[in-house]
């Protein structure tokens, strides 16, 4: 007996399994349609019509941003509830429901994505930002609502296991793991009201026809609303598996519980009320509150940074136990051979650097300089691309063993394939970065032009695309070593020598942080607060302005022969008479 | 399930030559990497200021021309 995670929770264990191997297909599309990208726009081999460029940047961005992303993080999610409440799940039906969900929300998504590279009339080409004025075919919607839906329910799973446990053990800390898990899913929910209204109240009954027209604007907001909070969604379990799992792959404990406490506690508090530093350059939106939006991204630094020195702490007191010595010379004392190890190193390493060109995106003035630029691509190849993907792809090699109970087919190749993704990123983003101080756009098939050439202080536009292309070419390779190690896993004996399920004992434990920290009701009413305070006048200035569904749709005459189109009208007239109740309302009371 | 840091079996040299509590830790070296971290952030900024500013013409901000950064006051 090995007390692997499969032993101890053999049913949980199949769902985790299964929602990895989504995860990994869609990694796998996502990461062939990455490379085919980075040929194209770089020009070295452009075998498809550059309008197709945009279905592959669409299928990339959602199969990639989404799908990869938010499967691998519910399988984490699952496994860590369960081993940190030391509890199966209430239902494992309930369980299975949800993942089955999101896997219909996927396929339905993906069709009418795909469905763009033939002649059919069906497309929805509109990338992972998908707000007005581009519009899809109604399946995309409808399938990522039934996605959203499913991850909702997932969220259900978890705090059913939460309240359950809380019932047995009345007077215990919510487990470290799980406080991570409760917090992050809060916040997932105050993020997706803002994509659910989007879709469901706007871009979907557009899509189908039943309303003429939206505000683009108000869709840009809504999405934001989302689009910003949902990097934490990705990042937070990249930062759990840093203070639960790499202080223990490192030798040592997580430094403070209490910190990582704190930290997840302000993600809650301030991933949302951020949204609008994605529309610096959006007209309609007062400076006032962009300023806002600023300062609420600045202060996010702040968990950022708090998670840098503990993790980095920790993984401190991992070198000094194994004997490491000396300022700087104690990194050598750490297991740089372990692949789990090494990938969420250079991982965090690459985060830092993230965290530098984050900054100049944050800050309004400068961000006017490198909006829609390669540098904002760049950025978030640092960001989901390494920081979120590279941990996730590093802790496969400590999952696998634990939800298959089979050994890791080779450990040199995994680690090979952390080391060559982290060089292949180093080229691409390095060099997007630099593309886009130079004014090279994003969401371009064929950035180049006649008459006119970018302008490079150093180096040149031709030596970026080669680097561009080599590390494109690079990250695919690791890809490649990836899925080997994968299939090659999978198909391993079932193995008695397997590491046991355990995650990092903590230097100052949960009985050193302050009881406030656990109560999530007033963190997550601090949270709703700072949303309103920051959203609801831009929302309500936007519709002032523009109208909730465009300026057209205020003429549409009123048909009652046509039953739902007179319905859809009533209510939206209704919630246009309310915003404008509100609107007089405000304006009476500032006056 | 939390344990004590014993013996990591995904980790072949985990040596494991001493036990160091929470009293005993000083992380010096988290200081002195973070601080070279902040170092280089500042370092950045300041290069920024070379790229960005002095390499573009004056950014318009509300209607305020920021001609601080060339010393040209634009019409």
């Amino acid at each position: 007996m090995t007390n692997t995670y499969i032993e101890s929770f053999p049913a949980e264990a199949k769902v985790v399994r299964a929602a990895f191997y989504s995860s990994f297909l869609a990694l796998a599309i996502g990461g062939l349609f990455g490379i085919i990208q980075t040929l194209h726009r770089t020009g070295y081999y452009r075998f498809m019509d550059s309008a197709d460029y945009y279905t592959v940047l669409t299928a990339h961005g959602v199969l990639l941003a989404i799908t990869f992303t938010i499967f691998f993080l519910v399988g984490v999610f699952t496994w860590a509830t369960t081993t940190s409440l030391d509890r199966p799940v209430e239902d494992i039906r309930f369980t299975w429901a949800w993942y089955g969900l999101m896997v219909l929300g996927t396929v339905l998504t993906a069709i009418p994505i795909f469905a763009g590279f033939t002649d059919s009339e069906m497309s929805a080409s509109v990338l992972f930002t998908f707000y007005a004025p581009l519009q899809g075919h109604p399946l995309f919607y409808f399938g990522l609502v039934l996605f959203v839906v499913g991850t909702w329910l997932a969220g259900v799973d978890w705090f059913r296991s939460w309240w359950a446990w809380k019932q047995e053990h009345p007077d215990e800390r919510i487990p470290l793991p799980t406080f991570m898990v409760l917090t992050t899913t809060l916040m997932w929910y105050i993020a997706t009201l803002g994509v659910a209204a989007a879709i469901l109240l706007f871009l979907l009954p557009w899509s189908l026809g039943l309303v003429e027209s939206v505000n683009p604007l108000l869709t840009r907001t809504l999405f934001w609303f989302f689009g910003h909070p949902v990097v934490y969604f990705w990042l937070m379990p990249a930062y759990m598996m840093w203070y639960v799992l790499l202080p223990k792959i490192s030798g040592g404990k997580l430094f403070s519980d209490p910190l990582a406490r704190v930290v997840f506690v302000l993600f809650l508090i301030l991933s949302v009320p951020t949204g609008i530093h994605h529309q610096y350059l959006d007209p309609g939106i007062a400076e006032g509150f962009k300023f806002i939006a600023m300062t609420n991204t600045m202060f996010l630094l702040l968990p950022s940074l708090l998670t840098a020195f503990t993790v980095v702490a920790s993984m401190e007191h991992g070198a000094r136990q194994r004997g490491g010595t000396g300022y700087l010379g104690w990194l050598k004392a750490l297991p740089w051979r372990d692949p789990v190890f090494a990938g969420m190193a250079l991982a965090g390493l690459m985060f830092a650097a993230a965290g530098f060109s984050g900054m100049i995106n944050a800050g309004m003035n400068i961000n006017y300089l490198v909006h829609n630029t390669f540098w904002v691509v760049g950025h978030f190849h640092l960001t989901v691309g390494t920081a979120v993907a590279l941990t996730f792809m590093a802790v496969t090699y400590w999952f696998l063993p634990q939800v298959t109970g089979k050994a890791l087919w080779s450990r040199s190749v995994a680690l090979g394939q952390v080391v060559l993704w982290f060089v292949g990123m180093t080229f691409m983003s390095n060099a997007m970065h630099r593309g886009g101080l130079l004014g090279i756009p994003r969401r371009t098939a064929e950035p180049q032009y006649e008459g006119f050439e970018f302008e490079a202080a150093v180096g040149s536009v031709g030596e970026l695309d080669a680097q561009i292309a080599l590390g494109g070419a690079l990250l695919t390779l690791s890809l490649v070593l990836f899925f080997a190690n994968v299939v090659g896993t999978a198909l391993n004996s079932r193995s008695d020598d397997l590491p046991a399920n355990e995650y990092a004992d903590t230097l100052s434990g949960p009985s050193d942080a302050p009881l406030v920290l656990d109560n999530l009701k007033l963190w997550t009413a601090i949270a709703i607060v700072l949303v309103i305070f920051a959203y609801s006048f831009p929302l309500l200035s936007i519709i002032e302005r523009g109208g909730l569904f465009g300026p057209e749709l205020t003429e549409l005459p009123v048909s009652i022969g046509l039953g739902l189109e007179y319905l859809w009208v009533t209510t939206v007239s209704t919630v246009t008479a309310a915003g404008e109740t509100a609107i007089t309302i405000i304006a009476g009371v500032s006056s | 399930m939390s344990q004590t840091a014993e013996h990591e079996a995904s980790n072949e040299t985990s040596e494991h030559v001493r036990e160091i509590g929470h009293d005993e830790f000083d992380p010096i070296g988290t200081l002195t990497l973070i601080g070279i971290y902040f170092l280089i952030l500042v370092f950045l900024w300041f290069f920024m200021y070379f790229v960005e500013f002095l390499g573009n013409d004056p950014t318009v901000v509300s209607g305020t021309l920021v001609f601080l950064a060339t010393g040209e006051r634009l019409a």
